[in-house]
């Protein structure tokens, strides 16, 4: 479903470029649970946002789906990473003013969807992350914990194939972590693919398949 | 995304600014309302030209002295006679009415005495002509003309209806109070050394509600038989043409037919003058439009002012959009990771800047309606004559404000890389 061949990300240009990733090829099928591990500044978010379309290869190719998307243009990738792409932020990202609702309704508004619709699909989704009693509140008001359940239901607002998920419980403590790491396995078991960049090797040895990256590159690609 | 909810996130926007967005906002306000004044202010001159039309006619013509001609001394001057001559020559004319006014005589009555009333001969035509007056008594006649009797009919201030701010200064004189408390009808007064029996007083209008904008006859006049007039002025041994008339209103009817009567009065002159031309023949329509090109010009700065204050307002339109947009980097870098596309982030914050300018443009509308309101509350000149497409037109330039001034600052918005967008802090 997801193939990269020698996908490389190179910021700058000449000899003060700087390669981020040096040359990544790997595939994964639908369906899998994918842990991205490695040390800090390893490549890790260049990899996810190559993958959720956000950002471009420097060079080789990408295909989602069966279709190349590496070099599409900047409106088709914007409705592919709308419709097929979830994003899980390590600080949620989630808008501050707006509520945990209104957030979680945003990218269906993006996606054309009328108010009654996305109204009621973003309540539901609420509901399935726990949050059913806050959908009013705004992220500020919420735990570390919540505001991550919010930002989970905002990224299967339009019934993505693929979650990406950046640390994210990188801000949260272990009660919390593990709540919303239950919540992705969830996802998992549901039939999404699931990439979940993470520090922690007891989710890394828990997961089907490890990629391990260091200095821009896979050192080691291990399914059980 | 819907357009509702664009603008809505607009106005959370424009409320989380509030300073930023009030400072822009008025000066689109300001803008706004001085193209509204100057609309109002150039409808209101047609709407006047109109009017002033009606109630002159639209044939009027006047015959003055030429101010700068050097005789050759073969015309006697524009004279009675050639009133009297026009009269005969064309009868069907609505009015031919001459007017002498070359010198004054002393007022008195009982104690009372003044310089100040300004002495008009005239015949009974002059009733004919922009009739705003309530009379009490009667205006001169016929009777009066033929036998040069010693009437005259006195002319009333009328004060004002409500006085407007600017006339606190302006204080009725000493003479036209004392008319105003006197009640002179059918009483002798004296005029130089001569008694005159009051047979009428006309009052004017208040002078905020007088309709004569083209024409006010400053000094307070009083009128008596124009044969009258010839005959003291004669005896009062002054020199001077008693003969002389400063002007001969004339009344053709159609405004169709000036042109044509314009050549015959102009040919029937020409001979009595004995080829001189020392008169000239004015259309009262060509008087107006100069009149009315003080106002033009007038109304041209206002309509500076205001492109003036609606270029700063768009300045601070784009001062706030480029605000915003530094405030909501972030933002940005999360609406295109759920999926927004460049043009939706334009179009966002195209309509907040067109939303700050629509709500400018209703808050000018209001300030400037009100002015107008309040300033054609208080003047005969109806300001207020404003139409719906003048608010359209001006509430159309203040969001068209907002998207001009916005559309550099939202493309550089659309243009943002998603992932450094997400990575500012
Ligand atoms: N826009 C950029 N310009 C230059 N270098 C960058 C840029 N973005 C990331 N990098 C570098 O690329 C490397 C990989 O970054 P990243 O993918 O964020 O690492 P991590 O594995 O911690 O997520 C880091 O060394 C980072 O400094
Ligand atoms: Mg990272």
């Amino acid at each position: 479903m997801i193939r990269f061949e020698d996908v490389a990300k190179i910021y700058g240009t000449g000899a003060t470029g700087f390669e981020a990733l040096g040359g990544v090829s790997f595939q994964v099928r639908a369906g899998e649970f994918v842990a991205v591990v490695g040390p800090s500044g390893c490549g890790k978010s260049t990899l996810l946002n190559i993958l959720g379309l956000l950002d471009q290869p420097s060079r080789g190719l990408y295909a989602l789906g069966g279709r190349e998307v590496g070099t599409l243009g900047d409106g088709e990738r914007s409705q592919l990473r709308r419709v097929k792409i979830g994003f899980v932020f390590q600080s949620f990202n989630l808008l501050p003013r707006f509520s945990a609702l209104e957030n979680v309704a945003l990218p269906m508004s993006y996606a054309g969807m009328g108010m009654e619709e996305r109204r009621a699909r973003a309540a539901g989704l609420l509901d399935r992350v726990g949050l059913k009693s806050k959908s009013l509140q705004t992220p500020l008001e919420l735990s570390g914990g919540e505001r991550q359940r919010v930002s989970i239901a905002r990224a299967l607002a339009n019934s993505p194939d693929v979650i990406l998920a950046d640390e994210p419980t990188g801000n949260l403590d272990s009660r919390s972590s593990a709540e919303i790491l239950g919540l992705i396995r969830e996802l998992h078991a549901q039939g999404k693919t699931v990439f979940l960049v993470t520090h922690d090797p007891g989710i890394a040895s828990s997961a089907e398949r490890v990629l391990s990256i260091k200095d821009g590159r896979i050192i080691e690609d291990r399914r059980r | 995304m819907r357009l509702w909810e664009l603008i809505r996130t607009g106005l959370f926007e424009i409320y989380a600014h509030k300073t930023r967005s009030f400072l822009s906002f008025l000066s689109i306000s300001i803008g706004v309302a001085a193209m509204l004044y100057t609309f109002s202010q150039v409808n209101g001159m047609f709407v006047q030209f109109n009017k002033a039309l009606d109630l002159v006619g639209h044939g009027r013509l006047e015959i003055e002295r030429k101010e700068d001609y050097r005789s050759r001394g073969l015309s006697p001057g524009l004279t009675y006679q050639d009133a009297l001559a026009l009269r005969r020559l064309m009868p069907e004319l609505h009015m031919v009415s001459p007017v002498a006014q070359q010198w004054s005589q002393r007022f008195r009555y009982g104690g009372f005495s003044s310089e100040e009333p300004v002495l008009y001969g005239v015949t009974p035509e002059w009733a004919k002509r922009d009739w705003v007056y309530t009379l009490r008594g009667r205006f001169i006649n016929d009777d009066d003309v033929l036998f040069a009797k010693r009437v005259c009919v006195m002319r009333m201030p009328g004060g004002w209806d409500e006085k407007p701010w600017w006339a606190v200064f302006w204080e009725d004189s000493k003479y036209d109070d004392f008319a105003a408390h006197n009640d002179l009808l059918d009483r002798q007064i004296t005029l130089g050394d001569n008694l005159f029996t009051v047979v009428g007083v006309i009052k004017e209008p208040p002078r905020d509600k007088d309709p004569r904008w083209f024409s006010r006859e400053w000094g307070s006049p009083i009128y008596i038989p124009i044969s009258t007039y010839q005959k003291i002025m004669r005896l009062s041994n002054r020199g001077g043409k008693p003969d002389e008339v400063r002007e001969i209103n004339i009344d053709v009817g159609r405004g169709e037919l000036v042109p044509a009567y314009q050549r015959r009065i102009k040919a029937v002159l020409l001979e009595r003058h004995r080829g001189e031309e020392d008169f000239k023949i004015i259309d009262f329509r060509d008087r107006f439009q100069n009149i009315l090109k003080n106002q033009r010009e007038t109304a041209r700065q206002v309509m500076a002012v205001g492109i003036v204050a609606i270029l700063a307002g768009g300045i601070g339109i784009m001062n706030v959009t480029l605000a915003t947009i530094y405030s909501r980097i972030k933002e940005i870098g999360i609406r295109r990771a759920i999926g927004a596309r460049r043009r939706d982030i334009l179009l966002q914050f195209l309509l907040e800047a067109m939303t700050l300018g629509f709500f400018g443009g209703i808050a000018g509308i209001a300030l400037g309606y009100g002015g107008i309101w309040y300033l054609g509350r208080r003047s005969a000149e109806t300001l207020a004559a404003l139409e719906l497409w003048h608010f359209a037109a001006t509430l159309a330039i203040a969001v068209g404000t907002g998207f001009i001034f916005s559309v550099i600052p939202a493309y550089q918005a659309s243009r943002l890389d998603p992932v450094e967008a997400l990575r500012y802090e």
